[in-house]
């Protein structure tokens, strides 16, 4: 195998990819609402059609504001629904996306049946084609997705490190975070609006398999190994990125090894993600599978941790 | 406890930071750079199949053609392979079918297009010849009318011939024969679809792939799925195109190989259900060709056993075997 220029910025921007959609992915994981990538990668379809019946145009950057707009409007009914519906947040994320995509359908049907709409031939990008599209920046040339994720990235880190303690408290306790005088409702917001900003700027660059595997696989293997806030983000950035830089070097290494002519890097990456999870599963120090052999006993531990 | 999470934090850390240094430390190798090809031929990628097979006939034992889009794959479901990238990188000349059939790869083939290396757009240059599709886009699917492919060929080889001057005479050739071919292949189309009884001249198939066809040799065509094969069929959509098999009693509609055929078994259910036998008149190759190696894995073979098989279902007389006795 040769590594190449090309393979170190598609490993790269698949671990800036992998962080900026893991550090806001620790926070869904704990607030029980991991699938928002996948809702959003679901209610961004009205989003296509609409920017598609205004503009008359499948270019990129129509489709992007549509799904943005349409990602950031899924956070917030999701929200709205939790509040006044007073429903679990699966249950409403449930309802918010399969709307929105029957709502995305019917738009298709009635005003574009004729033209190839679906999201993943206008929308999503992918990381192995990304050196094709770059940027100058300072003299270089850097690919326009490591810019994107980068910047993706930077914006997760700042909002999570300048809110830091609130997150955590609404996180784990939102009557204490509202009684204590900031709106845990707002912030929640806010996470949402990160989150669908991030999703679909990573779909328009990467594509989506990366992006809804690193929301989610992560953080939840993290959780396995820590039971606190600030290890459980430097864990799930740990994974996330070696599942990136790794994922891609199998894509290019093992597909000869066991007779395949070809490996999607996103797969594979995903993949990476799957395999990182199950050695966590296995060796987690608290509900780990060893443990549990080795205790002869399950623990009976609750599923949060503490803050 | 805490102190195990935080050595194993400590380790997976560490861990990490290796994996980092190793993957930045391996040197960049040349690969990225084109090396001189093999046996001084040229290195041409195609997208689809459809593409790949005519360039293939015109360079003949002059290019090493690769095909980016399997056999039996939909276009519009393409993923992209880890190589991909490598061999798009080493290409010489870059051919795609364009008229968005490639999705956003086909920003991507642009953009290469734009850097100033030679990629081809092969139905992007038709003019008025392209169908509109509604709303002012253009139907993708120009190879299924013989004409319309030819001046698609046509304009592969004049790309063929100013990337390799030298050798445009053999090109030229090569081109004559394959066009004789191809204008065969259009004559017999027209026969044999043209003996299929006037009322029965339509076609039914899983999605809108064969308007192009249709408008060069006479047939009129219904597709259940419009363009997109991600878009789904409605309830009413199935009854009408139903009621329009009965009053028309169309004896077969089609299936194709990259598509699923739930929706057109819904079709002969409901047909049977109104007292009309439809019947499957066979599989037919829209988006992707039969596997390589045979003749309906070559552009000639797959029309070939297109327009025999809807003349076969449909009441017209065509021979078994095709027009050159390869069909299986």
């Amino acid at each position: 195998m040769n590594w190449t220029t090309d393979d170190t910025w598609i490993a790269l921007t698949g671990a800036l990819c992998a962080l900026a959609c893991s550090l806001p992915g620790c926070f869904l994981v704990l607030r029980k609402m991991s699938m928002m990538g996948d809702a959003i990668s679901h209610a961004v379809l009205p989003g296509l059609a609409i920017a598609f019946l205004v503009t008359g145009d499948r270019a990129s950057l129509p489709m992007f504001l549509g799904a943005a707009a349409t990602g950031v409007l899924t956070a917030v009914f999701t929200q709205w629904i939790t509040r006044f519906g007073n429903i679990d947040q699966g249950a409403a994320m449930g309802i918010v996306f399969t709307t929105l995509f029957a709502l995305g359908l019917i738009l298709i049907v009635q005003a574009a049946d004729h033209v190839d709409l679906d999201p993943g031939c206008v929308l999503y990008g992918a990381i192995e084609f990304i050196t094709f599209d770059t940027v100058r920046l300072g003299g270089w040339e850097i690919p326009r997705a490591a810019v994107v994720n980068g910047g993706a990235l930077l914006l997760n880190l700042v909002v999570i490190a300048t809110l830091y303690k609130e997150l955590r408290l609404s996180s784990f306790d939102s009557g204490l975070a509202d009684t204590l005088g900031f709106s845990s409702g707002l912030l929640h917001y806010l996470l949402m609006t990160l989150v669908a900003v991030t999703t679909v700027a990573a779909f328009e660059s990467v594509g989506s398999i990366i992006v809804i595997a690193m929301m989610i696989v992560p953080p939840a293997a993290a959780l396995l190994l820590t039971r606190r806030l600030l290890p459980m983000l430097l864990i799930s950035s740990g994974i996330a990125t070696a599942s990136a830089v790794l994922g891609h070097w199998m894509a290019l290494v093992l597909p000869p090894l066991i007779g395949f002519e070809r490996t999607n890097t996103s797969g594979m990456m995903a993949f990476t993600a799957g395999l990182l999870f199950t050695l966590a599963w296995i060796f987690s120090p608290s509900e780990g599978l060893l443990k549990r052999y080795t205790a002869g006993a399950i623990s009976e531990s609750g599923s949060y941790p503490n803050p | 406890m805490l102190q195990g999470s935080l050595s194993l934090l400590r380790g997976l850390l560490a861990g990490l930071a290796a994996v980092l240094v190793c993957a930045c430390d391996k040197p960049s190798s040349g690969s990225a750079e084109p090396k001189p090809a093999p046996n001084g031929k040229l290195r041409i990628v195609a997208t689809t199949a459809m593409i790949g097979d005519v360039v293939q006939s015109i360079a003949g034992d002059r290019a090493e053609v690769r095909t980016l889009i399997g056999e039996g794959v939909d276009p519009h479901l393409y993923k992209p392979a880890a190589t991909d990238l490598r061999v798009l990188k080493a290409a010489d000349l870059i051919f795609y079918n364009g008229l968005m059939l490639e999705g956003k790869m086909g920003d991507v083939l642009a953009k290469i297009g734009a850097s100033g290396r030679p990629v081809h757009a092969v139905a992007d240059h038709l003019g008025p010849y392209v169908m509109d599709s509604g709303e002012g886009h253009h139907d993708p699917h120009v190879w299924m009318d013989v004409a319309g492919w030819t001046r698609a060929a046509e304009s592969i080889t004049a790309k063929l011939k100013k990337i390799d001057p030298p050798h445009a005479a053999e090109y030229g050739e090569r081109a004559a024969a394959y066009f004789e071919e191809l204008k065969k292949l259009d004559a017999y189309a027209r026969e044999v679809l043209a003996s299929i009884p006037a009322s029965q001249r339509v076609l039914v198939t899983a999605h809108d792939a064969f308007s192009y066809m249709a408008r060069a040799y006479g047939l009129e065509v219904r597709g259940i799925q419009g363009i997109s094969t991600e878009s789904e069929a409605g309830l009413k959509d199935i009854e009408d195109l139903v009621r329009f098999l009965v009053d028309r009693k169309i004896p077969a509609v089609f299936v194709e190989t990259s598509v699923s055929e739930k929706n057109v078994q819904a079709l002969i259910e409901g047909a049977r259900a109104a007292g009309h036998q439809v019947r499957i008149g066979g599989s037919l190759f829209s988006d992707a060709m039969g596997a390589a190696g045979t003749y309906e894995g070559t552009y000639l073979g797959m029309i070939d056993h297109n327009v025999t098989t809807i003349a076969r279902a449909l009441g017209g007389t065509a021979p078994e075997k095709g027009l050159n006795g390869k069909l299986k």
